[in-house]
């Protein structure tokens, strides 16, 4: 009985040719939610605090980089065709992180330093409060409707690598080819009969004109089965080379943090105040700085991440932008263990393969619920998540 | 910490607040009570609008379209020597925020209620509509069971029985698709009900659906679903969400290889920001509106003419012209009752747009006489182009319905 | 006798009450008002409901909206399908749709309480966001309730007596689970945890129960937001509500029920008043650039002149009241002045209409709160007969004084 209504969900079922292209696509949406993670950890791992307008720190630093964009001649009003360098790519990335940096420890100063005397859930509706006030109080000042978008002019990167794990087999190569060939023809004499007739709109052809494009898309739609034949009969991973360059700056971004955690006096004191704040304090390190700076680096991360999920996505912006990548990075940083490091990066990683393992399950409705329904299963065994510590703490 | 003093202070200051809140509301509903909306030397009309929250870039343009159709009604005269005064109030992309909003505008006095872009903020303004009777246009509302409310509910758009079925037919009969697939917006109701109107229609026309993915809007990455459906190989896929999403879907689905599949759409792609945020990978691809830029009718001359003296730029989105159309529409029905020397109140004001033939609106002509709040509108099929958006070929509602 | 006497007495007054704010309606005559009303009395049960479980035991659930809407859809679908006019009396059924709601909100409680239990703090923060938004997105994933278009309610059944009834009840409730021995109890477990199982409680029994009654109460407003509205849209039931109900809370002194249930009203009617703003004249009020700024510079200045006051004046007194009353007023004259000194620069290119900035008024509003009360409003206070009294006697002497 069981079995009977199992089989066709298999046969529908996912298509395993597809795994390691889709196990890649959650390895760099991962590589993005951790560095928006680390942000999160970071500053709950001192200040104890969830920094909910984390997410709209982002969402400005998608600004900035259009701003910068537009400075360039980026945008879409401004006359002339500039040229995408990776120049440009790169003062765009370095505003974002400078701009969210600076947002960052404005809104420590302003709102968060006076409550860190308070009880921690009038520090968390004061993070919501400031999350709100972006969200709509930034909408009066950046522009937003139309949402604009950074024009995908600016990426050098866009071109598609392939890489092909298993080859297709050449009879279906070729029939491929043959039908391109046969299409190629058809359109030469689509062109001609247009011109004949003298019509530049091809839905106004006469009958018999009709009948040279039904010809040729019946051609489209032969190619279009045949190249699907090779695509099915072949195991490919394809990529604009753009995500491979948000995985080399990810990785570059996490060791420069790794460095300066691990390495430098910054770093050993902003562990030393994680691990006991009232402690570090007594032993003379300068709390106060201490915040700031994890404040302006975990920023400085959301910036780099917004800006480069919104220049190589082009994903319109508005004020809401960082509503959902924030809540996901959220989870991902208290799956790892909130305030570990590793631990937000593991979350991150784990958070975008669950997502893409769940479209190629064939679940897309469902995708974002998934990642919840993880966090929880994870949080009832091991209560302190993954990574992290689970002694018993009070609000 | 404060003394006890301070936040009795505080207290008494905020249920001050209160009263006066209460208090503001109570004295402004008087002009509700008698159900004219004449205050003064001035007609009211209301419009809910998106003004903030998600839905803003489109509550955004219907204002500015309505307010521009009121101010050139005022600049030729208004109606009898009387002005008229756009009252707008934001739903704040929410329902229950959308319900207060029309309630409140009901208890100012307003004889018409015009709003929303979106269905589900309509549906509860229809509620409203229908207890108070007065008459409601929806601007953007294209769910098809709204107008079904109430004899006092309208619309200037088209509803998804034709936008669906046009795409379908489109795809089908003139584009030659045989394999298409739907890419759906989950959160979003507009892009649920047009991707199942296109799924029926198309398979009825004999086409095969071979995959339909999910998003909800706000995401930013499609990779694991475009994959997917590129293991299906369709020959078109059919994304009904809005422009904010659709550029980058395009990519993606460009990314993934499905480098010959022809792109479809809905009204919600209609935005100047499509082809930036789709580049390359969107041209080519035909989407369903209203009106188009370059269309030659006088109407829609005149209106961007104006729209960009008064704002300095073209409308954001097709929002823009549909709000005047439907604030248009309105005071047309308001100059009928001036010239037959009825009064101006919600009774006559229904009996008068219910009984609108033939208005030139720059969506079209359209007629609500004897049409149960829908009329029967023209569906534009818009190709993108490296240039803009280029008019492609127009269906009449009759010629997809009535096949 | 005197214990029944009272009981009695108070299940009347309730009852008065609940049927005077029924007749309301028609006293004030306008629609929208007494819209404005009724949704605050639902919000005072949501926010009340979330501070027996936030504020008195101290469990940090952020999801409450969850509950809301489960309560709302079961019966919501239910009225839909089963409901038959001929056969029960609207009132009746939707009081035992009420219950029907209750429960059901009640059980998803217990699933999502039992367990989670085990996590400290934040986790159980995420956890109950988590189940928030699964809920969302599986209610926006089935097609019987409309998917992502929600689905109407037929019939509608309003019955405001009973918003406000029930409204009663938690109050009650909260407050009588406070008074007596076993309220006790939920203060040990709120205050400290170790120390209050050493002295025999039963945490983990507790918790469960206030989260559980409290989901069942926030069910049971679902129940009547939904017959009330008579049309539901998950959109409504988004993490967004739940941290607005977080906010009652907290900004009227997490623990409080009278702060809880203030606050709810407060933030409710906030937005809605400031739709109707009007300057002297009589139009509309509205801000440019320079005015906007204006109220970030007023805001950021209010709070450093209250604290420097507390400062400059350390004993209580008349100067320290009106030094405070003062550096609380004096700054919002920058609003207007900015407004009409920047009006003449490209700032003030944009004006924009009080009704229109609400949303960021409504977040400023949660900031300022939280920076000059950071205990809410109210603190752990209540409201008592005892407390007013002692304030007048307090406030006559020192004017006499």
């Amino acid at each position: 009985m069981g079995l009977e209504l199992y089989l066709p969900l298999v046969a529908a079922g996912p298509d395993f040719s597809t795994l390691p292209q889709q196990l890649t696509n959650g390895l760099i949406l991962g590589s993005i939610y951790a560095l928006i993670a680390l942000g999160y950890t970071m500053v709950y791992g001192v200040l104890r605090l969830i920094n909910f307008a984390h997410g709209e720190v982002y969402m400005l630093g998608a600004y900035t980089a259009l701003l910068v964009s537009w400075a360039f001649g980026f945008a879409p009003t401004s006359p002339g065709d500039p040229k995408a360098s990776v120049l440009v790519l790169a003062v765009m990335l370095l505003a974002s992180m400078v701009v969210c940096a600076a947002v960052g420890a404005v809104i420590e100063y302003l709102a968060y330093r006076p409550m860190r005397k308070q009880s921690r859930i009038s520090a968390l509706i004061t993070a919501i409060g400031v999350s709100l006030l972006l969200q709509y109080g930034g909408a009066l000042f950046l522009p937003a409707s139309p949402p604009p978008t950074i024009s995908g002019k600016v990426d050098p990167f866009a071109s598609i690598a392939t890489l092909t794990l298993s080859p297709p087999p050449a009879d279906l190569v070729d029939a491929e080819e043959a039908a391109r060939a046969e299409l190629a023809a058809r359109e030469t004499s689509l062109e001609q009969t247009m011109e004949a007739e003298g019509v530049r709109n091809q839905f106004d052809l006469s009958p018999e004109g009709k009948e040279v494009l039904q010809a040729k898309q019946a051609a489209e739609r032969e190619v279009n089965r045949t190249a699907g034949a090779v695509e099915t009969g072949s195991i490919t991973i394809k990529l604009p080379q753009n995500r491979l360059v948000i995985l080399g700056t990810v990785v570059g971004l996490m060791a420069a943090l790794w460095f300066l955690v691990m390495k430098t006096k910054t770093g050993r004191s902003m562990r030393a105040a994680s691990h006991d704040f009232e402690s570090a304090s007594l032993m003379g390190i300068n709390v106060n700085r201490v915040v700031s700076i994890t404040f302006m680096i975990g920023s400085a991360l959301a910036g780099a991440g917004a800006m480069m999920n919104a220049t190589f996505t082009g994903t319109s912006l508005t004020t809401f932008y960082g509503l959902l990548p924030g809540v996901k990075a959220f989870v991902a940083a208290v799956l790892g263990g909130i305030g570990n490091i590793p631990g937000a990066v593991l979350g991150g990683l784990i958070m975008g393969l669950a997502e893409e393992l769940s479209v190629w399950a064939g679940f897309s409705g469902y995708k974002d619920a998934v990642a919840f329904i993880i966090l929880i299963v994870v949080l009832l065994f091991r209560p302190g998540g993954l990574l992290g510590s689970s002694k018993v703490e009070k609000v | 910490m404060f003394g006890k003093r301070t936040w009795w202070l505080t207290g008494v200051a905020a249920l001050g607040l209160l009263a006066v809140g209460c208090n503001g509301g109570a004295t402004a509903g008087g002009g509700g009570e008698s159900g004219g909306g004449e205050s003064g030397d001035e007609i009211l009309l209301g419009l809910v609008a998106s003004q903030n929250g998600d839905l803003k870039p489109w509550g955004d343009d219907s204002v500015r379209g309505a307010q521009l159709a009121v101010d050139q009604a005022n600049l030729a005269g208004g109606i009898d020597g009387k002005k008229i005064r756009l009252v707008i109030q934001d739903s704040n992309s929410d329902a229950t925020q959308g319900k207060s909003a029309a309630e409140k505008l009901a208890s100012d006095g307003v004889v018409t209620l015009l709003g929303e872009v979106a269905s589900s903020i309509t549906e509860v303004m229809a509620d409203v509509a229908v207890e108070k009777g007065l008459p409601l246009i929806a601007v953007g509302a294209t769910k098809t069971t709204i107008t079904t409310k109430g004899d006092n509910i309208f619309r200037v758009c088209y509803t998804d029985d034709l936008q669906g079925p046009v795409m379908a037919k489109f795809a089908y009969d003139d584009l030659g698709l045989r394999n298409v697939a739907i890419i759906t917006d989950n959160k979003q109701a507009y892009s649920k009900y047009l991707s199942e109107t296109f799924r029926k229609h198309f398979e009825s026309l004999g086409g095969k659906i071979v995959g339909e993915e999910f998003y909800e809007s706000g995401a930013v990455n499609f990779a694991g679903q475009v994959t997917k459906l590129a293991q299906a190989s369709p020959e078109g896929v059919f994304l009904s969400g809005y422009f904010n999403e659709v550029g980058p879907l395009a990519k993606a689905i460009r990314g993934a290889g499905m480098t010959d599949a022809k792109l479809l759409g809905g009204d919600g792609w209609d935005s100047r920001e499509i082809l930036q945020s789709g580049g390359d990978a969107i041209v080519g691809g035909y989407f369903c509106n209203h009106y188009n830029s370059q269309e030659d009718r006088p109407e829609v001359k005149d209106f961007l003419a104006k729209f960009n003296d008064a704002y300095g730029a073209e409308p954001g989105t097709t929002m823009g012209a549909l709000a005047f159309d439907a604030a248009a529409l309105a005071i047309d029905a308001m100059k009928r009752l001036a010239a037959e020397g009825k009064e101006i109140n919600r009774e006559n004001m229904t009996a008068a747009i219910g009984s609108t033939m033939d208005f030139k609106g720059v969506s079209g002509s359209i007629t609500l006489e004897g049409m149960g709040g829908n009329p029967p509108k023209r569906a534009l099929i818009v190709e993108l182009t490296r240039e803009g958006q280029v008019p492609a070929k127009s269906y009449e509602a009759a010629e997809v319905l009535g096949s | 006798m005197k214990f029944w006497t009272v009981r009695l007495l108070s299940v009347a007054a309730a009852f008065a009450f609940a049927f005077a704010m029924q007749g309301l309606g028609s006293v004030i005559g306008d629609d929208y008002a007494y819209r404005v009303i009724n949704v605050s009395g639902i919000f005072i049960t949501l926010a009340v409901s979330l501070n027996l479980i936030n504020g008195i035991t101290g469990q940090f659930s952020i999801g409450h909206a969850a509950f809301y809407q489960v309560g709302a859809y079961v019966t919501g679908y239910m009225t839909l399908k089963m409901f038959d006019p001929g056969g029960m009396h609207p009132t009746l059924w939707l009081i035992m749709m009420m219950f029907v709601g209750a429960v059901a909100a009640g059980l998803l409680g217990l699933v999502v309480g039992l367990p989670s239990l085990r996590l400290r703090g934040d986790y159980l923060a995420i956890v109950t966001l988590g189940f928030n938004e699964i809920i969302r997105i599986i209610s926006t994933n089935i097609p019987e309730v409309g998917g992502a278009a929600g689905f109407n309610i037929k019939p509608k059944i309003v019955e405001p007596w009973l918003i406000w009834m029930l409204a009663v009840i938690c109050i009650a409730l909260s407050r009588n689970l406070l008074k007596n021995a076993h309220g006790l109890t939920f203060w040990a477990v709120r205050e400290d945890e170790v120390a209050s199982s050493a002295m025999g409680v039963n945490n983990t029994r507790i918790k469960v129960v206030a989260f559980v009654v409290g989901s069942a109460l926030a069910g049971a407003a679902g129940v009547l937001y939904g017959h009330f509205e008579g049309f539901l849209d998950p959109k409504v039931f988004g993490m967004q509500q739940s941290f607005i109900i977080l906010t009652m809370v907290v900004l009227g002194g997490t623990g409080s029920i009278t702060g809880s249930a203030l606050a709810a009203v407060f933030l409710t009617v906030l937005p809605e008043y400031l739709r109707d703003l009007k300057d002297p004249t009589g139009n509309e009020l509205a801000l440019n650039g320079g005015g906007i700024i204006g109220v970030f510079a007023a805001s950021i200045l209010m709070i450093w002149a209250v604290k420097r006051m507390k400062t400059m004046f350390p004993v209580k007194g008349r100067n320290r009241s009106l030094a405070e009353v003062g550096a609380h007023l004096v700054p919002w004259a920058l609003v207007p002045l900015l407004n009409a000194v920047l009006a003449s620069t490209p700032l003030a290119a944009n004006t924009y209409r009080v009704s229109e900035l609400r949303m960021v008024f409504f977040a400023l509003v949660l900031i300022l709160v939280m920076q000059l009360r950071p205990s809410g409003v109210f603190g752990h206070h209540e409201f008592s007969w005892n407390w007013l009294k002692s304030l007048f006697s307090r406030f006559r002497k020192e004017q006499t004084a």
